[in-house]
């Protein structure tokens, strides 16, 4: 079980979920995907796609106007 | 990108404990910018009622934008890049609501024999629109947002979109600049359509909210069948 970070701080909304999007399919089943995030669009929609993926998601504001999602890798 | 590694727990999901920074309370700066704009909004409505009407309306449009994480780019852009279509789901409420709103208005101007307000807001449609509307697409998926949402998101302080922000003015100015030759050789070829003229008042509510259940019922289906193909 290894732990990733994606950095996307500064990066409009669309990209963080791409980007997480090729990343997580890289990673081993129960690896951790961490993404950092300060665009409150994608705040929402990379923690949704993700849940409905079926992933274990959890998502903590860090800073203000930052967040950081984890993703564990189901499957 | 980095690789750490695992030790510790926090929350549900096992995870490298990490010390962040302790968050600064934005209580202090929030109530003084809350009196600041109380106090502004009562300067403008004493100078013009309309001033201040329109100052309080815009702030608590701004609000709830920023609150619900509302976002017409999403609405449009999520369904085909991830096929969820909650946003797409709630902008079509809105519609629904404000369809119901403008109607009432409408409406009760002119039964009261009043001039229907607005009324030059009904503009001709034709293929400029089609072409319009996806060049605008293209656009605001590319900068992040759109009029709405970049103006809310340069006000949370996301600095990218100030470039957004920038170039979304000059091409309002460009835009008025050349309106005139627009509206003359294109616009103008097509044709206004005032629903009420069509289908009578009562034809015009039923049709247009028709039209928005009817996406609803789509934009929900679409969703659907992209998790049963996941699943």
């Amino acid at each position: 079980m290894a732990e990733y970070e994606l950095d996307c701080l500064g990066e409009a909304c669309p990209i963080p979920l791409v980007k997480a999007e090729k990343k997580l399919a890289e990673l081993e089943i129960g690896d951790l995907l961490i993404v950092l995030i300060d665009h409150s669009c994608a705040m929402k929609n990379v923690p949704e796609w993700a849940r409905k993926e079926g992933h274990n998601v959890e998502i903590e504001e860090v800073d203000d106007g930052e967040w950081e999602c984890v993703i564990e890798k189901v499957k | 990108m980095s690789e750490a590694s695992t030790s510790g727990t926090s929350g549900s999901i096992r995870r490298s404990s990490r010390t962040r920074k302790k968050k600064k309370s934005q209580l202090p700066i929030g109530i003084a910018a809350g009196i600041v704009i109380i106090i502004l909004g009562i300067l403008l409505a004493l100078k013009d009622p309309k001033l201040g009407l329109f100052w309080f309306t815009g702030m608590a449009f701004g609000f709830i934008l920023q609150k619900s994480r509302f976002c017409f780019t999403a609405s449009m852009r999520d369904p085909s890049l991830t096929g969820s279509t909650t946003v797409t789901r709630a902008v079509l409420v809105a519609f629904a609501l404000t369809s119901l709103g403008f109607w009432a208005i409408k409406y009760g101007a002119s039964q009261q024999g009043l001039p229907i307000p607005g009324q030059s807001y009904v503009v001709p449609v034709s293929f400029a629109t089609v072409i319009g509307a996806f060049i605008f697409g293209i656009g605001m998926v590319i900068a992040g947002g759109c009029a709405s949402g970049t103006l809310m998101r340069v006000g949370e302080g996301f600095t990218m979109q100030i470039i957004s922000l920038l170039f979304f003015i000059i091409g309002s100015l460009w835009g008025a600049h050349d309106f005139g030759w627009w509206k003359l050789n294109v616009i103008s070829n097509g044709k206004a359509v005032f629903m009420p003229d069509v289908f009578g008042w009562a034809g015009a509510l039923v049709v247009q909210l028709l039209i928005i259940a009817c996406l609803f019922v789509a934009a929900h289906k679409w969703e659907n069948r992209k998790k049963e193909k996941n699943a």
